[in-house]
């Protein structure tokens, strides 16, 4: 696997140089359901960039479009209209054999960390590495991961053995282990207490800086929102606002609301 | 290194479930071993006498189309035989049914007498040889020990009637029934076979040594026998039939033939057979599917992260075998038990050739084969981006 790109870790990374390729870029990206009578439109002319290095978080109401959004980065459905660049790739247009083979340098993280019961820490992080066709080294690459996820000591336990925290750990050093460019994660802490998802986010945050990563993160857990460097809401399929937490927060906070509220 | 055995480690991760599925597939296995195992006994019992008989050539009446049919042909033939060069012994067998009294519960059954002359070596048996002299002496005969039960007890020393005559056991053979043999067979000379048989009631056949049942030519080391047959057939009137004793053409595989085409035993147990692999099928593709159902989830993230559906095709597919040897081999042992019951019950002869065990693992190998192709189109049709927004 090629290796992250050098990012200063002192530089705005909402604020790109030039000199840094977008890792995922977005123009004009619309995305219809069904087909006919029944088709929907769930997208409207979407265009976005993000640069290595970013935590992104996408927000938004359910059925804003975000998770087909996800979906569409990640490889997972194939765009039709617009331009969808990934890791310097279009995807418009691409057949589904092209988008298993994208989606290989892509790292995924779900809601359910959907780890193999019967299989170890370890085996189910091999299976990622597998992928790569490196079978001498993938118990090394596993065990390297898991220690760095803070997971050594329990690279032999069936995920049964596991707390829901350290489960989803075992999902992330499986999406980082072949050191992708650009992470999606769903809900990532959803499903974990406060303490283990604050964990789990800044082993995200750190590993985005280490690497040079793009992580883009769909959640509704306001607790987790510092992470981002830079917050994209969508609604109804539009893109509603792209700002830094700070902004984010000032225009979500109570009282401006309430102002808008009064104005409508 | 190598892959990681996913296949193998879904399998047996739940040891419950595993052990479930083993059943399932084992039972299945049971099933083709019990009903094709019950064809083959009746067909290979109907030969398992002519199997013993220590000749290469056989005549017989034209009219005996199977061991059933007691027509005799006339003995001089033998003795017509017995000039042509290269036969070196020609023996009259004398087979007969008669009523056997169960000396315990007095009820007679039909049992099969088989009679020569003792120094004729045409059983040869070594436990049939070492009652030689024994057999000689008046009213003795040697009993099947692979009788059925309902004759009474098959052991030396017995004394009932046969033929509303006493006779007396003195030892025991082991050979098991067939179709003609009704309820077991008896050893005896040719002449007690005459004591017995000669001078029967007003309407039963009458024997004597002017006709024979069966005739055993022994030809002498390094004799043509298809040319020995030939010139037989030629050379002999056209009221007998001569007869390799082996090959496709031969006396047993004449036998065995006539049971295979004039009787329902292959179509009623092939069919039973099938109904075995059906639901073999079903089986295999409930604990299969159940398996992918179970695991959606996390095989669907495996094709987010970039597997492809041979993959996943391959994982189900290795499943179906894995399932099918260690299912078989249960249901092996478990089938050479219930062949062993059903031979002592029965006295039919239950053979689990390699052949035959080959071909039941082929069957067990394309039944699990086709549950898992069924069960994988569920994977295939998986669609990773579902496992967001769960």
């Amino acid at each position: 696997m090629s290796s992250a790109l050098p990012i200063a870790s002192g530089s705005p990374p909402d604020v790109p140089t030039t000199s840094t390729e977008a890792s995922i870029q977005v123009r004009n990206l619309s995305y219809f359901f069904g087909r006919g009578d029944l088709r929907k439109q769930v997208l409207f002319d979407i265009s976005l960039d993000l640069y290595p290095g970013q935590i992104v978080i996408m927000t938004g109401p359910s059925g804003s479009g975000k998770t087909t959004l996800l979906t569409l980065i990640g490889a997972l459905r194939s765009a039709t209209e617009g331009s969808l660049r990934v890791l310097g790739q279009e995807l418009v247009g691409l057949g589904s054999r092209q988008l298993v083979e994208i989606r290989r340098n892509i790292g995924f993280i779900f809601q359910a960390h959907n780890l193999f019961e019967s299989l170890t820490a370890a085996q189910n992080v091999e299976m990622a590495v597998e992928l790569t066709g490196n079978f001498r080294g993938k118990r090394q690459q596993a065990v390297d991961i898991l220690s760095q996820v803070g997971l050594a000591e329990r690279a032999d336990y069936k995920p049964a053995a596991l707390s829901g925290g350290q489960k989803q750990r075992v999902a992330i050093a499986r999406a980082l282990v072949n050191q992708p460019q650009l992470i999606l994660a769903d809900e990532p802490t959803a499903a974990l207490d406060k303490q283990s998802g604050r964990d789990v986010v800044t082993l995200m945050q750190q590993l985005a800086q280490e690497k040079g990563c793009t992580i883009l993160m769909v959640t509704h857990d306001n607790r987790i929102l510092d992470v981002a460097d830079r917050i994209i809401n969508l609604v109804d399929g539009r893109l509603e606002s792209d700002a830094s937490p700070q902004q984010y927060a000032d225009a979500h906070a109570p009282k401006s609301l309430d102002q808008k509220m009064f104005m409508m | 290194m190598k892959r990681t055995p996913l296949a193998l480690l879904n399998l047996i991760h739940d040891r419950k479930k595993f052990l479930t599925s083993m059943a399932g597939v084992a039972f299945a296995v049971l099933l083709m071993f019990l009903f094709t195992g019950f064809k083959n006994a009746l067909y290979d019992s109907q030969t398992q006498l002519l199997k013993r008989l220590n000749g290469e050539i056989v005549i017989i009446n034209r009219l005996k189309e199977n061991m059933f049919v007691p027509r005799a042909f006339a003995r001089r033939r033998l003795y017509q035989a017995q000039a042509f060069d290269g036969v070196e012994g020609a023996y009259a067998i004398y087979i007969s049914d008669a009523r056997w009294k169960n000396p315990e519960t007095k009820k007679t059954r039909p049992v099969r007498v088989i009679a020569y002359n003792p120094s004729d070596p045409v059983l040869t048996m070594p436990e049939v040889l070492a009652r030689q002299q024994a057999l000689r002496q008046p009213n003795t005969a040697m009993l099947d020990e692979r009788s059925r039960a309902e004759i009474g007890p098959r052991e030396t020393g017995v004394i009932t009637e046969l033929a509303e005559r006493e006779i007396r056991i003195v030892g025991t053979f082991s050979l098991g029934t067939d179709f003609a043999s009704g309820n077991g067979n008896l050893i005896m000379s040719d002449q007690n076979f005459l004591r017995f048989f000669a001078n029967r009631g007003p309407e039963e056949d009458k024997r004597s040594f002017a006709t024979a049942d069966i005739g055993l030519l022994r030809v002498t080391p390094g004799t043509d026998i298809d040319a020995l047959v030939q010139a037989l057939r030629d050379g002999l009137p056209q009221d007998v039939l001569v007869l390799p004793m082996n090959g496709p053409e031969g006396f047993i595989a004449r036998e065995r033939a006539y049971w295979e085409v004039n009787t329902n035993i292959g179509f009623v147990f092939s069919l039973l057979t099938t109904m075995g692999f059906v639901v073999g099928i079903i089986l295999v593709y409930q604990i299969l599917y159940t398996d992918v159902a179970d695991h959606w989830s996390e095989y669907a993230t495996l094709k987010a992260i970039g597997y492809d559906n041979t993959y996943l095709f391959g994982v189900v597919i290795q499943e179906a075998i894995i399932l099918s040897v260690l299912g078989f081999i249960p249901g092996l042992l478990i089938s050479a038990l219930f062949y062993n019951l059903g031979a002592a019950v029965t006295g039919l002869l239950f053979q689990m050739t390699l052949q035959r065990v080959v071909n039941i693992y082929v069957m067990t190998f394309v039944m699990c084969l086709i549950s898992g192709a069924v069960a994988v189109r569920k994977v295939q049709r998986t669609d990773p981006a579902e496992v967001f927004g769960l």
